[in-house]
């Protein structure tokens, strides 16, 4: 078996909330409750919840962009969150983040092709005849060729999305981390979108996509982490398994009956000889190495 | 049923190309109409044709609009076509008095809605004034409507700012439905919310209005929202119906 190029142990974080007023009491809030997860060469995983499910802290404490209150992230193999930044600094190439917000990402006085071009130039180290090369190239593979010279307010929200994902691509990533790479944008859009990230990871590359939308998920990923209040409630190959677990089967299709109590579902518990995975107890060593195995 | 409003073959188009073409929508009181269509079919703008606002020049080409329980007969695009900015000022003013009192409109950011500076129980009393017949008691109707929403009364003496997403989206509805308007246009309520809450949003909003006695027109590209709430569906396609 290969090595993960992910591997999240315990995970858990709690955010200090200062009240309303200065001399207000602090509050605790926990954001995160123990997560487990492996994420494979050439895998692409989703993290799916709902908004304050934790999902998205999960995401920024993979690459670091978030410290952890409890627990571990390893990176190929390597302790990562606790790596000093001057360590961490010369990986970041290979371990890419895509925000939420791509318009805020964008330099509002640079064009499409500059954004790629200023990448691979700085942080690829290439010479600016081939970086204006490899940067149409990349344009072109996500469908922006007649954009190249387009500024960010001149360009439609997927645009604007696709030109963040050009970016993040042309630096070849060993791991990509997308955190609701097509919210606020309409169906056709947000399929542009997936197929740009999805279509063009590098080969054995890992992408972990943060997302609160199923359909995305399965039709978009191999596994899906359901997330509810800070934990993994349930995983699933995206290919081959139904939802089981209550809340999963919620956002697969909210419409489908009365919703549940999600307060009750923490303690929700699957029946055995259903064999759904349920992953409060698990741990990492128990986790399926990859699509397929169980 | 005397129709809310009645759009026939609108046709609205900028200097370069044509932006809606053919479209016809009647929506129904205490129905919820959805108008659905993919990015760029013309959604907000036929949304905010049929309420008079037309912000693009020269605008409107073709159309009528009608609002029949007002009037059967008159339509309001009548002598406007091809007439630009200048016909399009008059209509925005003949049809002042109707917005916020005959429909309100619900912005897709529904906290932007909220005016930053006055509690929500002031924004609410300024909404309830658009009404023909006040109320008796305008703090209890105040409480009435709150509830109505899912808030407390205590709401009333907050800042929009005190408020959480979930709770300003609340006041912004109860501002929307306060002015007893006949219907309620909701532009996308739904966008960028997880599947739970667009589903709760929703039905929020469509609960709302019927106990309120509106209409709705909820602004879509969920199909599946579309499937589950919509009495009547108007179907728009990029460039047209």
């Amino acid at each position: 078996m290969s090595q993960p190029i992910v591997e999240v142990r315990n995970l858990h974080k709690t955010f200090e909330e200062s009240g309303a007023w200065p001399w207000s009491s602090r509050r605790s809030v926990p954001a995160v409750r123990g997560v487990d997860f492996v994420v494979n060469p050439g895998e692409v995983v989703a993290l799916v919840g709902q908004s304050g499910s934790g999902k998205t802290t999960v995401s920024r404490i993979v690459l670091g962009l978030e410290t952890a209150s409890e627990g571990g992230v390893w990176i190929e193999g390597v302790r990562w969150d606790d790596l000093p930044e001057s360590k961490r600094r010369p990986k970041r190439v290979d371990y890419q983040y895509v925000p939420q917000d791509a318009m805020a990402a964008l330099d509002p006085q640079q064009t499409a092709l500059e954004h790629v071009e200023e990448t691979l130039r700085v942080l690829g180290g290439l010479d600016a005849q081939e970086a204006r090369v490899q940067g149409l190239e990349m344009l072109t593979r996500l469908g922006l060729e007649s954009r190249t010279e387009a500024l960010p307010r001149e360009m439609s929200g997927g645009e604007q999305r696709r030109v963040t994902l050009a970016r993040v691509l042309a630096l070849e990533p060993r791991l990509v981390v997308a955190d609701e790479p097509t919210s606020g944008l309409d169906p056709e859009r947000r399929e542009d979108v997936l197929q740009a990230l999805v279509g063009n990871l590098p080969k054995e590359s890992a992408c972990i996509i943060v997302t609160h939308d199923m359909s995305e998920a399965t039709q978009w990923c191999d596994r899906i982490l359901v997330m509810l209040h800070g934990r993994v409630v349930e995983e699933l190959n995206a290919k081959d398994d139904a939802p089981q677990h209550p809340y999963s089967k919620v956002l697969f299709d909210p419409w489908a009956g009365p919703l549940p109590d999600f307060d009750a579902l923490d303690d929700w518990e699957s029946d055995p000889n259903e064999a759904p995975v349920c992953h409060d107890e698990v741990t990492v060593e128990d986790l399926p190495a990859g699509e397929g195995e169980e | 049923m005397t129709a809310l409003i009645e759009l026939k073959d609108l046709a609205i188009r900028t200097d370069e190309r044509m932006l809606v073409e053919g479209v016809n929508m009647v929506v129904q009181p205490g129905r919820v109409t959805a108008l659905i269509g993919p990015s760029g079919s013309g959604k907000s703008l036929t949304a905010r044709c049929s309420m008079g606002v037309i912000d693009v020049v020269p605008g409107l080409v073709r159309g009528e609009l009608r609002y029949p329980e007002l009037d059967a007969e008159k339509d309001w695009f009548a002598g406007l076509h091809g007439g630009g900015q200048q016909a399009q000022a008059k209509l925005l003013a003949d049809t002042r008095a109707l917005r916020g009192s005959y429909f309100t409109y619900s912005p897709q950011a529904a906290s932007s809605a909220l005016n930053p500076g006055r509690t929500v129980g002031r924004q609410l009393q300024l909404a309830i004034e658009r009404r023909d017949t006040p109320p008796e008691d305008l703090s209890a109707e105040i409480g009435s409507i709150l509830n109505d929403v899912g808030l407390g009364p205590e709401v009333a003496s907050a800042l929009p700012g005190s408020l959480s997403g979930g709770m300003a989206q609340r006041a912004a509805l109860a501002i929307a439905v306060a002015p007893k308007p006949r219907l309620v246009i909701a532009d996308e309520p739904e966008t960028g919310l997880d599947p739970v809450l667009r589903r709760t949003v929703v039905e929020l909003l469509v609960d709302v209005c019927k106990v309120h006695g509106a209409g709705l027109l909820l602004i879509s590209h969920h199909e599946d929202t579309v499937a589950r709430m919509a009495d009547d569906v108007v179907r728009l396609s990029g460039g047209g119906e």
